[in-house]
């Protein structure tokens, strides 16, 4: 059946048939998909079992980020041990790449869940994820199971 | 009361159901197309979204009516109000049953189409007066469109009317009774009807003066306000008038086969009708949910390289065969 | 094609107004009749975009008209200029990555992996045979979605607004794969010097196996919808003919170029990760038009179902990645590396000082050739056709302009 017009009455007939399976719209507000293990979205701090940050103030992340957005204001003591004064996280103008995730040498930060991340007022985009807390205690075990290629700064040409 | 204040009340009255008709078919529109592909439409504002289009009226009423600074004034403020008239008074003649029909017109079938020719002179006022080449080249389109298929549109319309013997749109629904739908006899025309209704109505495949993706918005790019707002209603309310009169004129119009007239008197009539009208604009809004626009000068040479002839020839078929076979059709006189 | 002049407004590539007497006729013009040409009409100068529906993304478009007819044309690009090049000299090798997705932000795996390829040739790494499939099957993947938002958009071009809908419920699976694989829905940041950053995940598996699946049913429906449909076929056929002399002549690539008779595909003829591995044909068309293009990019759609199919089920053991260093720092030298992405070959030479930083990128955008090529190809055509060449040829302005 090949005449005039039998391309269109078959669009119709596939249109109809789209229609009977039905919508797939996923009713954001009311009901939400659930993000796979790997999305990454605003960077978190993580925390031990006891709720200390296990930041060390090793500024592996503010080198790697390519837009320059995380900036951790320290004050080193007289013993050395390290003093986080700000850990300052521009989220907006984050573009969530994971560079940091994957130079934190210490398996302390990640990208979290949370994709709500819009904001009535530019200056709510400017986090500061620690503020006035001492630095972890830098433990040198292996390095944290990065998800990226995880061998240490090499020396290659 | 005065006569004179009944009337103006059953006047108001009539254009109120009107307008509440052209934000039901918006609904239905937006439920219809989002069904389709496979959304939703509107979800959110009463059961089922059902106060969203009335939402948005009065979104429109209150919306800051922008005039751009060059246009021609007159022109820009009448253009609606020459595209929203005819809509609203080609309703007159279309009968919703036996009795409800506002001007039961021997010619009521001529005086639809002619009503219905003044849109293209508000679509151009509208594109010309709003200083606009999108606009221009839209309201262009149109009148291209609805000239050529004013003619294809009345005599795809004839055959009814041959076999019915009357113009008036009440007595070619009542000669439906009697025998079949004319669709039975007349399919060619229907399709003919059906292709030159969507043209003149300005729905997709065809809706050339507004084609988004080529044009922004057409005629009524410049437009904002409730001033978009009746030309966008107006653009509904044809397409309803052109349901209605293919239900009239092929569909049995407020009629069912095998039912006593006598039955449907009163408010099943009118009922029937709509749910019939309703049914067709499903299938126009179908089409528009499907296919691909064609392009204007494939849409003139359909016009009159095929419809015209077409519908030409099967005005002969019918005249000739009502002639030989008297009472081949039941309502042939 | 841009010539910064435009952009400050300056008006002086018009063709002056005819005269009184009409003496210009264009020559593709045969549908008018020729009396009409004797009415004193005026040309008119359309600006379409970079605000218009349809000019995918922030292409602006000036056209000079004559009726419905283009008589000029003339494609303005550079909205979206973000200097990608210049900003890659700043960024650590495993960090350009991310500026590579913005560019044609529809297929972001094959950007990174252009970049990666050209630093692994400086660097001479050896990438395990499990990374480069992993690298193709995410390829490929990523060319379905993006030849579904081509299909779709190119619906919606002609009129058709259904076609856009489904593609995009079918792409949205692909884009969840990707999500969960890659972490990001359209930016990647997958595809690294030395392999890719993470292996597949069982629930990706599963999801591709659930897309594989219907996919085929999805993709016959598509076809018949848009291709089958008689009035797609009358805006098609025979609009913005590219034959083979103009494709070469432009430096087409990609499915362009193979509608207009000339099978080349750098997958095939040049192969670059596990390609060589992959049974899978070139579509090739020979008429160059619209149509054309359409036939060949759904017989892609369907070629790259079949190697996700043979990615899945051959699937090597082994590393994701080769071991290399955190920050890379490649010798001095240069290279060049291309990809077929789903608009033809992508390109980055890359020239390294020995620093950590490349010295100077260079990101061969397939689209920008298109697009030039569309726009010699719109004079005659009608204004409807302009918008259906453009979505013809599939320009993704992030790229063009990058």
């Amino acid at each position: 059946m090949k005449f005039f017009g039998s391309g269109i009455l078959n669009g119709l007939r596939i249109t109809m048939r789209n229609m009977l399976r039905g919508p797939i719209t996923v009713r954001y507000p009311h009901e939400k998909l659930v993000l796979p293990e790997r999305a990454r979205w605003a960077l978190e701090l993580k925390t031990d079992e006891n709720g200390a940050h296990l930041c060390t103030a090793c500024m592996a992340c503010e080198r790697a980020c390519p837009d320059f957005i995380i900036r951790i204001e320290v004050t080193t003591g007289e013993d050395r041990s390290k003093h986080i004064d700000r850990w300052g996280y521009e989220l907006g103008a984050c573009m969530m790449c994971g560079l940091c995730v994957e130079a934190c040498p210490f398996d302390a930060i990640k990208m979290g869940h949370d994709y709500e991340l819009a904001r009535r007022n530019v200056a709510d985009l400017e986090y500061s994820l620690i503020t006035d807390e001492p630095a972890a205690k830098p433990k040198r075990k292996a390095p944290a199971p990065a998800p990226a290629a995880d061998t240490e700064e090499a020396s290659d040409g | 009361m005065s006569p004179l204040l009944i009337v103006v009340l059953r006047v108001l009255a009539a254009v109120g159901l009107l307008l509440l008709n052209g934000v039901v078919l918006i609904y239905m529109l937006r439920k219809v197309l989002g069904r389709l592909h496979l959304r939703l439409g509107p979800t959110e504002l009463g059961p089922a979204g059902m106060f969203q289009t009335m939402a948005d009226v009065v979104k429109l009423l209150t919306k800051e009516d922008a005039t751009p600074g060059s246009v021609d004034r007159v022109l820009y403020f009448l253009a609606p109000a020459i595209v929203f008239v005819p809509s609203l008074a080609a309703y007159a003649a279309i009968p919703f049953s036996n009795k409800i029909v506002a001007a039961d017109l021997d010619m009521g079938l001529l005086f639809t189409f002619a009503i219905l020719s003044l849109m293209p002179l508000g679509i151009f006022a509208a594109g010309w007066a709003s200083y606009n080449k999108w606009s221009l080249l839209g309201s262009m389109r149109s009148i291209a469109q609805q000239v050529s298929y004013e003619v294809p549109l009345l005599l795809a319309a004839l055959p009814p009317v041959m076999i019915a013997g009357s113009m008036n749109l009440g007595d070619i629904v009542r000669a439906q009774h009697g025998s079949v739908w004319f669709i039975i006899p007349c399919l060619p025309a229907f399709v003919f009807f059906l292709i030159a209704g969507l043209i003149e109505s300005n729905q997709t495949p065809f809706d050339l003066s507004e084609a988004e993706s080529e044009l922004v918005a057409g005629f009524a790019t410049e437009y904002s306000s409730m001033k978009f707002g009746l030309l966008f209603l107006s653009e509904f309310s044809n397409v309803f008038i052109f349901a209605a009169l293919m239900v009239t004129l092929f569909l049995g119009g407020w009629s069912l086969p095998f039912v006593d007239p006598g039955l449907l008197a009163g408010i099943g009539a009118p009922i029937i009708f709509l749910v019939k009208t309703y049914l067709v604009i499903f299938v126009f809004m179908w089409i528009r949910g499907t296919l691909p626009r064609v392009r204007i000068d494939q849409l003139l040479a359909i016009g009159w390289k095929f419809l015209l002839p077409a519908t030409l020839l099967w005005i002969v078929i019918t005249g000739v065969a009502i002639k030989t076979g008297q009472g081949l059709f039941g309502g042939g006189s | 094609m841009t010539d910064p002049r435009h952009l400050a407004g300056h008006a002086g590539w018009l063709t002056p107004n005819p005269p009184h007497q009409v003496d210009f006729v264009p020559t593709s013009l045969t549908r008018a009749p020729t009396g009409v040409d004797t009415f004193d009409t005026e040309r008119m100068v359309l600006n379409m975009g970079p605000q218009h529906p349809s000019t995918h993304g922030v292409l602006r478009l000036l056209i000079e008209m004559d009726g419905e007819e283009v008589v000029a044309a003339e494609a303005v690009a550079g909205y979206l200029h973000r200097g990608i090049e210049k900003l890659a000299e700043h960024r650590r090798y495993n960090a350009v990555g991310t500026l590579m997705d913005r560019g044609d932000y529809m297929s972001g795996i094959h950007n990174e992996l252009a970049f990666a390829l050209a630093a692994e040739k400086l660097m001479e790494v050896e990438v395990p045979r499990r990374a480069q499939w992993l690298r193709v099957l995410m390829s490929e993947i990523n060319r379905i979605a993006s030849h579904l938002v081509w299909y779709g958009t190119f619906g919606l071009d002609t009129g058709a607004m259904g076609q856009f809908l489904y593609a995009v419920r079918d792409r949205e699976v692909l884009l969840d794969i990707l999500e969960d694989v890659t972490g990001q829905r359209m930016m990647f940041n997958y595809v690294r010097p030395g392999g890719v950053v993470a292996d597949i995940t069982t629930s990706a598996v599963d999801k591709i196996q659930a897309f594989l699946a219907t996919i085929d049913m999805y993709l016959d429906e598509h076809d018949a919808l848009l291709g089958g449909n008689e009035i797609f076929q009358a805006r098609t056929r025979g609009i913005g003919v590219l034959d083979k002399e103009t494709a070469t002549a432009f430096g087409l690539t990609g499915a362009n170029l193979r509608a207009s008779g000339l099978g080349f595909d750098v997958r095939r003829d040049r192969p670059y990760a596990a390609y060589d591995e992959m049974r899978f044909s070139v579509p090739v068309a020979e008429e160059g038009d619209c149509y054309a293009r359409y036939l060949v990019r759904m017989g892609e759609l369907r070629q790259a179902v079949a190697m996700v199919r043979q990615c899945i089920d051959g699937l090597p053991e082994g590393e994701h990645t080769a071991k290399v260093a955190k920050v890379l720092r490649p010798p001095a030298g240069e290279a060049y590396a291309a990809v077929e992405s789903p608009r033809g070959e992508l390109g980055v030479h890359l020239v390294s000082d020995g620093t950590e930083h490349p010295y100077r990128m260079r990101y061969r955008p397939p689209a920008l050739y298109a697009l030039q090529a569309a726009e010699a190809i719109l004079p005659g055509t009608m204004i409807a056709d302009v918008v259906v060449i453009l979505g013809s040829v599939d320009v993704v302005l992030g790229e063009i302009d990058r």
